[in-house]
């Protein structure tokens, strides 16, 4: 489904992932851990198409095409979606409206109609109790005022909405207390099937617990140094990344 | 006429003379003798330069060697047009000027608002006591306001007996045709509102003028005490248009005067607000939104005047730069030495979405009174980077995702009005601007 070879990306002129291979197939669900500044993020923002990830070298397919030639929001189209580290809140513009936004141009890259209000409706509600969110902070501006776990929560009620093929979920466990990790990680669960693809990114093995991935990988200095199963996240949890060789504080 | 701040103003002065015979109420003779005195008031200083301080932003020098001409003749047009100027699903009486003399065609005065609304024309014929009572309190406004004065051609009047509170917001439809027989619009205005009175009014200023046209529409109003009014403006004039609209407000006690303004059309505009809170406990809100672009240039200025104590106002302005587009806010608050514990604040934020627009933004605070809560913000930025591409990565284009934010910003100052219709109407129009950018 994905398939990243020989990935270098350079953001202000600086080298972040120098020469990283990542393939994943449908039905997986993937793990990359590694220390700060590994390029973790770096990673996750290249696959989605930020302005400022400068691609110097290598390639991304999904699902056959390459990727690197469109822009953020045909990205989106194409079914991947981007949970964000620290969603970035956005006054003025009420959940809701976004949500509807989001959706019917997804609809519309697709050449699909937009979705009939009724259904929107029913839908968000839908997905809003599933995800245990207040309905009246659909009506809310976007994360304003949200806490650190409401934003995480939100952004599951977005990816449950637009119903992506393949996620990537930076850190999305970073800043949340027990209750609120259980209920991001029932959120991806329920992503997981057989036609869909999931890559987590996280520092600790925490979120691991809740959500088993079939594949672990370690980060370090821009290239994956280390692939193995759910084990190596014990592992990497037990003696930490210096087993690995890798200085926790070098980067 | 000597200070070297001020362009010459002699071609007015002769413009006035040639038309005076042809005025409205050219045969009254206290009139014509006010609208003398007005001329010599005006010709006293004439059009201010950008050296005058309140003017450095807006530069008048396109009237300098200007001739003007006025003509009641009005230019045909379809009911239906005027139809696409008001707002839907509002049933209030609607005053219509065309080219800057009031329409009897067009204009409908509800039978409930007869003896309230009226033509300023006709005030000086029917009730010439009241009329002379309305233009003798202006002693003090600046020189192009009573360059208005002298060359009006119309307006209207707005009386509001104590108590009463009219059930329907009125209309005012501020219409320029393409007639280049007419291409100075003056139109004098005056709302008196008695204690307890309330009223709402839409101004909207709409022309399709392909050549350069001057419109001046000022407006003197009264509140007594516990009185309300609501203004809601919108400027979309055609690109050839020089648009200013200058407002004095007298608020007296327990008064409250909210005003919405949206500009979006003209080459230069210029909003003047001046309330003055004379009583205790008058409340004032001025909210608006200018955009522009290719040219296009607004410039909002108030000037609060709190003279007596526990007065509170407001201000937000929004300011959408676009390629080529420019804007000023230049916001006073004076607050006196007797006016303590006024609560006075003004915010101003402006978004360049190009590098070749500009912004300035002058709050100017005179405070003489010890025990006050004055608050003031400006601002200029650009888009936030990362809200756009939050949006982007949910699958928005980057203009959906450009104008969301956009809207998000400007709709902020319209997100208290009562009035659906009229909330929608800003929000279409600003809408519909930002589509037409790039």
């Amino acid at each position: 489904m994905l398939e990243i070879k020989n990935l270098h990306v350079e953001v202000d002129g600086q080298k972040i992932l120098k020469g990283l291979n990542l393939k994943i197939n449908a039905g997986e669900v993937h793990a990359i851990m590694g220390p700060n500044g590994a390029g973790k993020s770096t990673l996750s923002y290249a696959i989605c198409g930020k302005e400022g990830y400068e691609i110097t070298e290598g390639s991304i397919f999904f699902k056959g095409k390459n990727i690197l030639e469109l822009e953020a929001n045909e990205r989106a189209g194409e079914g991947i979606f981007l949970g964000f580290q620290y969603p970035v809140e956005i006054p003025g513009v009420s959940n809701m409206n976004f949500l509807k936004a989001a959706i019917n141009s997804i609809r519309k890259y697709r050449g699909e109609d937009e979705m009939a209000a009724v259904d929107f409706l029913k839908l968000i509600r839908a997905k809003a109790a599933e995800l245990e969110m207040d309905p009246e902070m659909l009506k809310r501006a976007v994360n304003v005022g949200f806490s650190g776990g409401e934003k995480k929560r939100n952004e599951m009620v977005q990816m449950a909405m637009l119903d992506p093929i393949f996620s990537v979920l930076d850190e999305t466990d970073s800043g949340l207390d027990i209750d609120a990790l259980r209920i991001v990680a029932d959120g991806i669960n329920k992503m997981r099937s057989p036609e869909k693809a999931i890559l987590v990114i996280t520092h600790y093995q925490r979120l691991l617990d809740y959500v088993v991935p079939d594949f672990v990988h370690v980060l370090s200095n821009g290239k994956i140094v280390k692939s193995g199963d759910k084990e190596l996240a014990h592992q990497l949890e037990k003696e930490g990344y210096a087993v690995l060789g890798i200085d926790e504080n070098a980067a | 006429m000597s200070n070297k701040n001020y362009f010459s103003s002699e071609h007015l002065a002769s413009h006035f003379e040639a038309i005076k015979p042809q005025l409205p109420g050219g045969d009254v003779k206290w009139l014509e003798t006010f609208r003398e005195n007005c001329m010599e008031r005006f010709l006293e200083t004439g059009i201010p330069g950008p050296r005058v301080e309140e003017w450095k932003y807006t530069n008048l020098g396109l009237l300098k060697d200007k001739s003007f001409e006025v003509s009641e003749n009005q230019t045909d047009i379809d009911q239906s047009f005027i139809d696409t100027l008001s707002i839907p699903g509002l049933k209030g009486s609607k005053v219509v000027f065309i080219d800057g003399y009031l329409s009897k065609t067009y204009t409908s005065i509800k039978k409930e608002d007869e003896i309230i609304l009226s033509s300023l024309t006709d005030l000086v014929k029917n009730n010439p006591d009241r009329a002379k009572a309305l233009f003798n309190n202006h002693n003090s406004a600046s020189s192009l306001f009573n360059l208005n004065l002298a060359l009006m051609t119309g307006g209207y009047v707005l009386l509001i007996d104590e108590n009463k509170k009219l059930a329907e917001p009125i209309q005012i439809i501020h219409f320029a045709s393409q007639a280049t027989k007419s291409n100075a619009l003056r139109t004098q205005n005056f709302i008196e509102i008695s204690s307890g009175g309330g009223a709402q009014i839409i101004e909207n200023f709409v022309s399709l003028n392909k050549d350069f046209k001057w419109r001046q529409n000022n407006t003197q109003i009264t509140l007594a005490k516990n009185a309300s009014l609501e203004i809601y403006q919108f400027q979309n004039e055609s690109s050839e248009t020089l648009h200013m609209a200058e407002t004095y407000i007298d608020v007296e006690d327990e008064a409250d005067f909210k005003h919405f303004s949206l500009n979006i059309g003209a080459r230069i505009s210029r909003t003047e607000l001046k309330p003055t809170l004379i009583g205790k406990h008058a409340n004032i809100e001025l909210r608006g939104a200018f955009l522009a672009r290719n040219g296009s240039s607004h410039d909002v200025f108030t000037h609060m005047k709190h003279m007596v104590p526990e007065g509170t106002s407001d201000q937000v302005y929004r300011g959408v730069l676009d390629k080529g587009g420019k804007s000023a806010f230049q916001g006073r608050v004076y607050v006196a030495k007797d006016a303590q514990l006024t609560n006075a604040e003004q915010s101003n934020k402006n978004l360049i979405l190009d590098r070749s627009a500009e912004a300035n933004s002058k709050p100017e605070l005179l405070i003489y009174a010890d025990d006050v809560k004055c608050a003031h913000g400006a601002t200029v930025g650009e888009l936030d980077q990362e809200a756009l591409f939050y949006l982007k990565s949910r699958g928005l284009d980057h203009k959906a995702a450009k104008a969301l934010l956009v809207e998000a910003f400007v709709s902020e100052v319209f997100d208290d009005i009562k009035i659906e219709p009229v909330r929608q109407k800003y929000l279409t129009l600003a809408r519909d601007w930002l589509e037409q950018g790039e």
